[in-house]
């Protein structure tokens, strides 16, 4: 329900963009353009950033406190053909011990 | 002084396309070296000499358009026709990527447990953080053509205003998708799914680094009266730039995180 009022917002920013066409085609014509994507960054743009952002926050309150998937020790995931050029050459680069876990297992479960 | 009886431009001898070459040489040769014989040196090397020739170059053109007036009307079509076919091949090397996401998830193998997302892959909620990102990257194609028609009416104040507010946005997105990159329960080495996730998104993520940096120099540009209300091309292309970022980005936001979730 929550989005398909996202997606609404979505297809009305796409029909201004078709706006933007005609108003930049026309340099000049409607010489107060740069007031109107003004009005519609702040009343529309912007707001909508915000609402995402209370939507984001409110979400990740939800499963704060979710473990972490529980670890199967698949073969078609945790692939190490070669070892990584840094560190320990285990570790990807945005790895996160909390979510991430090794070919064998979590580390040390923290 | 001497004349041309001609609207185009001759550009003066450049040591920069040679710099850049020579950047490439080291950056590609470097990585090879380092994923070999784990030392970066070589690979810095070229990534020092690629920052110092774009510096350079993009500075002299600035120079050469700006301050020296040789980018007349048929110049500047010409920079137009150049920033578009360098955007359309830009759209063709994220259509690679596409292309190997479809491939591997409209048929998954045995090996993934023959399903999409793969078996033991907890994907990221599209409508989180995801959604977040769409809605900064629309918003600052809202602002920056804000930006665009303030600087086609002369109000310096605004332009400067709309431009800083689409940076804002850009680098914040930034900062949302490296959070979410280490939130990620799954990670590149993750099969197939992790590659082309990481290597999609990651792409688009430098491109927006890119576009982002390109539009903070407009901005300099801007504050130091570079740009005239009817001859500003350089934002122009930023601006191009950084719409084909927002839409690359709509096309990720579909296929992979809400489709192949």
């Amino acid at each position: 329900m929550a989005a398909f009022g996202r997606f609404s917002q979505m297809l009305l920013r796409s029909s201004l963009t078709q706006t933007r066409r005609q108003l930049s085609a026309a340099a000049g014509h409607g010489g107060d353009s740069a007031k109107t994507w003004k009005i519609l960054s702040f009343v529309v743009a912007l707001p909508g950033v915000a609402v995402c952002m209370l939507n984001t926050f409110l979400k990740e309150q939800e499963h704060s406190h979710d473990a972490p998937p529980e670890f199967v020790p698949y073969t078609h995931l945790r692939i190490r053909t070669k070892r990584f050029p840094w560190g320990d050459g285990n570790k990807t680069l945005f790895h996160n011990s909390h979510v991430n876990a090794l070919p064998d297992g979590y580390e040390g479960h923290d | 002084m001497a004349h041309q009886a001609h609207a185009y431009h001759m550009v003066d001898p450049s040591p920069w396309p040679l710099t850049g070459a020579v950047a490439a040489l080291l950056m590609t040769s470097g990585l090879a070296i380092w994923m070999h014989f784990h030392t970066t040196t070589l690979m810095s090397l070229g990534l020092v000499l690629l920052l110092l020739t774009m510096y350079q170059w993009w500075r002299d053109i600035i120079r050469e358009g700006t301050f020296q007036g040789h980018h007349t009307p048929p110049v500047q079509k010409g920079l137009r026709y150049g920033m578009i076919l360098f955007i359309t091949s830009e759209v063709f090397f994220f259509l690679g990527f596409f292309w190997a996401f479809y491939h591997s998830s409209l048929a998954p193998t045995p090996e993934l447990g023959g399903c999409w997302p793969p078996t033991g892959i907890t994907t990221l909620n599209p409508f989180e953080v995801p959604l977040l990102n769409t809605a900064v990257l629309l918003a600052s194609g809202v602002t920056v053509t804000w930006a665009h028609h303030s600087i086609m009416e002369g109000q310096r104040k605004q332009a400067i205003q709309s431009l800083t507010l689409t940076i804002l946005l850009g680098f914040y997105f930034t900062a949302l998708q490296a959070m979410e990159y280490y939130e990620a329960p799954f990670t590149i080495a993750d099969g197939v799914y992790g590659s082309t996730f990481f290597v999609a998104t990651g792409f688009h993520g430098l491109h927006v680094i890119i576009g982002s940096t390109f539009l903070a120099i407009c901005l300099l540009r801007q504050a130091q009266y570079h740009f005239t209300s009817d001859h500003h091309f350089g934002f122009e292309a930023a601006a191009w730039y950084w719409h084909f970022v927002d839409v690359v980005w709509l096309f990720l936001y579909i296929s992979i995180y809400w489709w192949g979730s």
